[in-house]
């Protein structure tokens, strides 16, 4: 099976993944699959889970949204956070989705709609991906 | 010859600076450790966006984005980053010389300057220049906020037309020995004329999304970028600052030490010389 060459980058750490055969990615309206020879494009991340197949064995990480650029060389994730599925602190994420999901129903003026909801997905997203 | 008692209590003095320097030696090798670490980490990800961004501006028309625009340069916004605090060579004074020597090639009359750091801003204002804002004593709480919020009111500047271009000086960091001081255009955004040819690119949502969301994100972490690698630069170059003091402080205390021994040693003579003067003097 062909590969190629994969990078996720974030402002604090950079994760240099090698040689992969797929990887999925949550876009925008939907995931979406890469492989090989992909077309080159910019593509828009929300929050959600990449799974990576790196020779056979699958990965799953957990993202907070950001960009991915396919080249024609290689495909790099500049992404504002990202988790290993082993490396997700499951009691801090339980705590932060208590917390949205108090803040939700109080729904007080104070605080940002749009926040909340993005921190409840933010929290269900890396205990979905901690649960793998 | 000096009084032993003077040189006794030069030395003394002497001794308390080489203390405080080289405590101050060691608390910037601490922060600079860390600041360090910090910037190591940030690194990739501002260049990488920056690479992305350059590769996606050739099939951009700058009409489509108010901070793309190019207009005839008759104002120019300068962010000048400097310290809180002094004691570190010549970081501060080679920033505001260079731009000092910016500013007098378009002149004073039309240039705003956005002073972060106490340093630069007391210079400026001082000398009457416009500051439009300034940001002191944050330093040592330095978050990715802080360059959110300076971006956000320079950017700000620059759309509502005050100014129609951003310079940012500030010292880059190179190495612990070395720190460049560096100018760089923020906006107008410019990108080599070398225009990389692309086939069919895809881009979701749509290009017009990813360049209005790109952008704005790619700035603000140019912002954190200065703001880090000043940080580390400023550290670096306290502690480079503070050891040579505290080296010169050592080889001032040693020849005053040499010299208080001189002074000892011929009071003793004198003292000697005296009392067998006397001894003689009483046995003729």
């Amino acid at each position: 099976m062909s590969t190629f060459q994969f990078e996720i980058v974030t402002p604090t750490r950079t994760l240099d993944k090698g040689q992969v055969n797929y990887v999925r990615c949550p876009g925008m309206d939907g995931s979406f699959g890469v492989m090989a020879n992909h077309l080159e494009g910019i593509i828009a991340l929300s929050i959600g889970e990449i799974k990576v197949t790196i020779d056979g064995k699958e990965e799953y990480l957990a993202t907070s949204g950001g960009y991915t650029e396919i080249t024609d060389e290689k495909m790099q994730l500049l992404v504002e956070s990202v988790e290993d599925s082993d490396e997700i602190d499951t009691d801090r994420a339980k705590r932060s989705l208590d917390r949205a999901q108090v803040r939700k129903e109080k729904h007080s003026l104070e605080i940002d709609g749009a926040r909340v909801e993005l921190s409840l997905d933010r929290a269900l997203n890396r205990l979905r991906v901690a649960r793998r | 010859m000096a009084n032993l008692k003077d040189i006794r209590d030069r030395i003394k003095s002497v001794k308390a600076i080489q203390q405080v320097t080289s405590a101050m030696k060691m608390v910037a090798a601490a922060k600079l450790r860390r600041a360090q670490e910090r910037m190591e980490q940030a690194r990739p990800y501002s260049k990488r966006l920056q690479g992305v961004i350059e590769n996606l501006l050739p099939d951009v028309d700058r009409g489509m984005l108010d901070l793309l625009e190019m207009r005839e340069v008759k104002r120019v916004g300068y962010l000048v980053v400097t310290s809180d605090r002094g004691l570190a060579g010549s970081f501060n004074t080679s920033v505001i010389k260079k731009t000092e020597l910016e500013i007098a090639e378009i002149g004073k009359g039309n240039s705003d300057i956005f002073c972060i750091g106490k340093k630069g801003r007391d210079y400026f204002k001082k000398r009457n220049y416009t500051i439009i804002e300034d940001h002191v004593e944050f330093w040592n709480e330095l978050d990715f906020n802080h360059a959110v919020k300076f971006g956000n009111s320079i950017i700000s500047h620059f759309l509502t037309g005050k100014v129609d271009e951003i310079r940012v000086v500030y010292n880059w960091f190179k190495n612990v020995g070395v720190q460049e001081i560096s100018l760089e255009q923020l906006l107008p955004l410019s990108f080599s004329d070398e225009i990389k040819q692309y086939g069919n690119r895809i881009f979701e949502p749509s290009k017009e999304k990813i360049v209005q969301s790109l952008i704005p994100r790619h700035l603000n972490t140019q912002v954190w970028k200065y703001l880090l690698e000043s940080y580390a630069s400023e550290q670096a170059a306290r502690m480079v600052a503070m050891e040579n003091a505290t080296e010169n402080a050592g080889d001032m205390i040693k020849s005053l030490q040499l010299e208080f021994n001189k002074a000892r040693q011929s009071a003793i003579t004198t003292e000697m010389l005296e009392i067998v003067g006397g001894a003689e003097a009483l046995v003729t």
